[in-house]
């Protein structure tokens, strides 16, 4: 079963009415999420880009939930590059239905069954609480979808080969943030000659150090398939969202949005939407958020569709370009900022 | 650490130079500075440094000079060391302290952020090319340092007065170091400044009376990206009843055709931050409506005059708020209030109002157009006093 079927037209026709149902359960239990929108004045939504949008980063300024304080099951934080942090607050079903629909999503590529597993990285980020929030949950919650763990940064090449030797003749699974993927595996794996044909790398966490090095992603694909490696597939997601995330296709270069979830690019002047091939800011739409107003959150990355049912899966196909460069403000504040 | 402008060498060492209160040397020397920063072609790259020009001209030099020696009950003197740490964002700032403090005969470091760009290179040009007596150069120096506790406290031991611009966060932080027994501080902390505009004032003002006020108004808002401590943030509708609306309406139709014609533009990050401000105001009820006529502008209508927002939301947002008379905003008005610009009022009206906040709050009043012409008196200092001493004689 796959969550990436819907044409755009079927997922538009399907998604509306929910999205349409989801402004209104959130204006009605959430009186913040209800202020914003008498007050922007909003009316009604043809389609999916006309649904009002909230900042992404208003979740690290505003505690916006749309359940009752006792019903609060679980709350998500992420470090955010200011130092803010987002709260995110989810009751028991929210919980469930986003690490249902997060799995559904993972075994359109990983299938039904629990892979051995290869965690590009070490396994103190768990230890460290500061970093825990950020990138720590991140690898916990993909961990659940894997079996016998490996934490790569711990080993050295012996301990990847016992690994291989175990299970690199079965498909397995490989998670890791992308420079880490670069730096880490891929160079022993170049270094040694390990083989790493059966594995199916997932992967995220941005461009911009890899960038750095001068490494695109398509270089990045074309070096790891010297190794074996040719079923990547990068995410783009955020906690904001916890269980939606759009997935590379199998051929690589685009982003996906499963059945349940849209994007949309907006022109970061006159906020309309853009056609495909223009870049601007990305909105991300999901179905997923019922425990706080979340279904319609404007990011600060910019992103372009590069065409719609014309890839690897139906609906828009996209790439996140990068950040949104942050407002350098003026004014008289701010002067001497201690290093520490 | 980078000398700017100044002869290098040890900050802190001792020195036989010695200028005066009103030196012709230094007088000279901000005369000709004046002249580079007038000349046309830098004027028209950087406006702001026009009315720094400005403020350096030979009669305002003269005015300060006599504001500082006109006492017969003392003898005025420098302060002495000085140790000057402005804004790192609004390019003119560090200028305007340290020429006033130069005037007053004191030996000077200015702490120059490693983040000034722009108008403030263009300045630290100028002051190397203008030719100066030998004495100003070994007492007036200019540097950058990073975040180097060590020399910030090397020189907080060495000064007499210690200038801390920048906020709040900016003045808690110098001021763990520790300043010599008689020295002090002159602080400049987080403020937030206000426009009010009288709507029957506005009513009765023709045609090009309004438009000149909205020019005035929008260079007050937009030249610093309305962070600048005196930019106006909310503007208060006074007076007008049932006609606020319709004045509010043509106000922000004029205000977005003068920023069309200068051409400013809001970026992305800015836009977005400016909706992630607007909506928290609407989410906890301080705002009723939000309107976004243009990215460049947010029309915000708060819910009473005490909702209005004292921290900065971006460039180009604008909460509105009515009352009936200038004497209802007292209650709102706090000692973090430095400036309220006006439109459309009466003189009487506006000491009525100075009257009645009683120096509790609101340092400075003026016309539309002058929010961020720096003045000699400013935060409620008067500067060329604050930077001389006096010696009483009698004989």
């Amino acid at each position: 079963m796959s969550v990436f079927s819907l044409s755009q037209a079927d997922r538009e026709k399907r998604l509306l009415p929910q999205l349409v149902d989801l402004v209104s359960h959130h204006r009605r239990h959430c009186v913040r999420y209800d202020r914003i929108l008498t007050a922007a004045g909003v009316g009604s939504f043809s389609d999916i880009s006309a649904l009002p949008w909230l900042p992404v980063r208003l979740f690290k300024t505003l505690e916006l939930k749309s359940i009752p304080d006792d019903e609060v099951f679980k709350v998500l934080t992420s470090s955010g590059t200011t130092g803010e942090v987002s709260r995110i607050y989810l009751d028991k079903a929210a919980a469930a239905t986003q690490t249902r629909q997060l799995g559904a999503t993972l075994q359109t590529v990983l299938g039904p069954q629990r892979l051995p597993m290869l965690i590009v990285d070490t396994k103190s980020i768990l230890k460290d609480r500061r970093s825990f929030s950020a990138r720590g949950a991140g690898v916990l919650g993909m961990a659940t979808f894997g079996r016998d763990h490996m934490w790569a940064l711990d080993e050295d090449v012996d301990g990847l080969r016992s690994f291989l030797v175990k299970h690199g003749d079965q498909p397995f699974l490989i998670f890791g943030f992308t420079y880490l993927v670069w730096l880490h595996l891929y160079e022993i794996a170049r270094e040694h000659g390990l083989d790493l044909g059966n594995g199916i790398l997932i992967h995220s966490g941005g461009w911009k150090k890899l960038v750095d090095q001068a490494v695109s992603p398509e270089e990045f694909r074309n070096r790891l398939a010297a190794v074996g490696l040719t079923r990547i597939h990068n995410f783009y997601g955020m906690v904001e969202q916890i269980g939606t995330i759009f997935l590379e296709g199998p051929t690589g270069g685009s982003l996906y949005c499963p059945d349940f979830a849209d994007v949309v690019v907006r022109d970061p002047e006159t906020w309309a939407e853009l056609p495909p091939g223009k870049p601007g800011l990305l909105e991300v739409v999901s179905t997923l958020p019922t425990s706080y107003p979340g279904h319609v959150l404007l990011t600060e990355d910019l992103g372009v569709v590069h065409g719609v049912d014309d890839g690897d899966w139906p609906g828009k196909r996209f790439s996140v370009l990068g950040r949104l460069p942050r407002a350098e403000a003026r004014g008289c504040s701010d002067t001497y900022r201690s290093a520490a | 650490m980078r000398f700017r402008f100044g002869v290098e060498g040890d900050l802190t060492a001792p020195s036989e130079d010695r200028l005066t209160v009103g030196d012709p040397r230094m007088a000279d020397f901000l005369a000709r500075l004046a002249r580079r920063l007038l000349a046309p072609a830098v004027a028209r790259r950087h406006p702001e440094l026009g009315s720094l020009g400005y403020f350096l001209r030979p009669a305002e030099l003269k005015r300060s000079v006599e504001r500082m020696t006109a006492r017969r009950d003392a003898l005025v003197f420098p302060r002495g060391n000085v140790f000057h740490l402005p804004p790192a964002n609004v390019d003119t700032i560090f200028v305007y302290s340290w020429a006033i403090s130069a005037l007053a005969g004191n030996h000077n470091v200015v702490r120059i952020s490693s983040r000034s760009a722009g108008a403030a290179e263009v300045i630290l040009d100028a002051l190397n090319e203008t030719e100066a007596d030998p004495v100003i150069g070994q007492t007036q120096r200019m540097v950058t340092y990073g975040h180097d506790d060590a020399i910030t406290a090397e020189l907080s031991r060495w000064c007499d007065l210690r200038v801390i611009w920048g906020g709040d966060h900016a003045v808690d932080t110098i001021r763990k170091q520790p300043l010599r027994p008689s020295a002090r501080d002159l602080t400049f902390p987080d403020r937030t400044s206000w426009a009010v505009l009288s709507v029957p004032g506005w009513r009765a003002a023709d045609p090009a009376a309004r438009r000149n006020a909205v020019v005035g108004f929008a260079n007050d808002a937009y030249w610093f990206d309305q962070a600048a401590c005196s930019s106006p943030r909310t503007v208060f509708l006074v007076g007008g009843g049932a006609d606020s609306g319709e004045v509010r309406a043509e106000f922000l139709d004029l205000l977005l055709d003068v920023v069309d014609q200068r051409g400013w533009v809001v970026d992305p990050a800015m836009a977005v931050e400016k909706r992630v401000n607007a909506y928290g105001l609407a989410a906890t009820g301080a705002a009723t409506a939000l309107d976004f006529p243009d990215n460049r502008i947010t029309a915000v209508t708060l819910a009473g005059t005490g909702q209005a927002p004292r921290r900065w939301i971006g460039a180009g947002a604008f909460p509105f708020a009515e009352v009936d008379s200038l004497l209802d905003l007292v209650p709102a008005m706090n000692r973090q209030d430095q400036t309220v610009s006006h439109f459309g009022f009466t003189p009487a009206e506006l000491r009525a109002f100075a009257v009645e906040l009683g120096g509790r709050g609101v340092d400075r009043i003026v016309p539309f157009g002058s929010a961020l012409t720096f003045g000699a008196v400013w935060d409620g200092y008067d500067l060329p006093s604050e930077f001389t001493r006096l010696t009483t004689l009698q004989a």
